[in-house]
């Protein structure tokens, strides 16, 4: 029971942030997903949704790519397969812990 | 950042997305209206099928209606409001690409939906169904009760109460089975409609998110 806690301490920190355990898990949910529909779906402000979509896409957990959809700018976020893993990971790790 | 409350967050990550995912898709009422149009649908083709004998022409398009525009309809109402977002509200409810529909899941239900069709014929048939009013309270309160466990939101579960009361009073107003049907899913489709435009109305009046496409 303890090295299942032990392993808490491992935890990845990044993804373990409320914010962005919400975006990354809105992320794993769909295809992909723009800029507008995270802030409206996670009531993140602009600001701040973009810091961590920023520490994401630094991480390589997610990707970002800048389009145009007509006239409408869109800035579209992908789970990467190391943002899906580190997810997954996170998942078990929280699961046997508590 | 309401949506982080301690609450929310006690969820797994599964279950967070899958609630604000939802909390999104109603966020318009266009769903609301898909649902109220394909039940006011069906409650014109009941009043039909109850108004004109059965054999006439008014009866059997009511007939083909219910048995093949239906389930278009509810299939076509998922393409509809896709259509519709990205193309008038991609600069209030965003872009999104769902994942494809789980063919075992949707294979499982749709074959749930046909045996139930079938027992529900075959019981026609014989004769065997029960009173109308039970049958009219059951689906009162089962629909009252998918609609206020689905959306999960407040005004899903007044509506949800509002369905159910329904029933129940058309059970004990001792209406025939298909008069009571055509009231029930005519009351449902006139809240579910009245409801998704009151929805659709409040948010097309909150102000644009202009230039908060940008990812700094």
């Amino acid at each position: 029971m303890s090295a299942k806690i032990q392993q808490l301490a491992g935890i990845d920190r990044i993804i373990h942030e409320p914010s962005r355990l919400m975006i990354v898990a809105l992320l794993a949910a769909v295809q992909e997903a723009d800029f507008q529909y995270l802030r409206q779906t996670t009531g993140l402000t602009q600001g701040n949704l973009s810091a961590h979509l920023s520490k994401l896409e630094e991480a390589g957990y997610i990707a970002v790519e800048k389009t145009f959809r007509g006239k409408y700018p869109l800035t579209i976020c992908r789970l990467t397969e190391r943002g899906r893993e580190v997810l997954d990971n996170y998942k078990r790790v929280m699961k046997a812990a508590l | 950042m309401n949506e982080s409350s301690p609450g929310l967050m006690k969820q797994s990550p599964d279950a967070l997305a899958s609630r604000l995912m939802q909390k999104a898709q109603n966020q318009d009422g266009l769903p609301e209206i898909a649902i109220g149009l394909v039940f006011l649908t069906v409650a014109v083709t009941m009043w039909m099928q109850v108004a004109f004998h059965p054999g006439s022409l008014p009866y059997r398009a009511a007939s083909l209606v219910l048995g093949l525009l239906v389930p278009a309809l509810i299939l076509g109402s998922l393409w509809a409001i896709k259509q519709v977002r990205r193309r008038f509200l991609i600069g209030k409810v965003g872009y999104v690409e769902l994942k494809p529909l789980n063919r075992r899941r949707a294979g499982m239900a749709m074959g749930f939906a046909f045996a139930v069709a079938v027992v529900a014929a075959i019981a026609a048939s014989k004769g065997s169904f029960p009173p109308a009013s039970w049958v009219l309270a059951g689906t009162g309160i089962g629909g009252g009760l998918l609609a206020a466990l689905s959306g999960r939101i407040p005004r899903f579960v007044v509506g949800g109460v509002v369905i159910a009361v329904t029933g129940l009073l058309l059970a004990f107003s001792r209406v025939s089975l298909d008069v009571g049907f055509m009231i029930l899913y005519g009351s449902m489709g006139v809240l579910s409609l009245v409801s998704g435009c009151t929805v659709l109305l409040l948010f097309l009046r909150k102000p644009d998110a202009a230039g908060e496409n940008e990812l700094g």
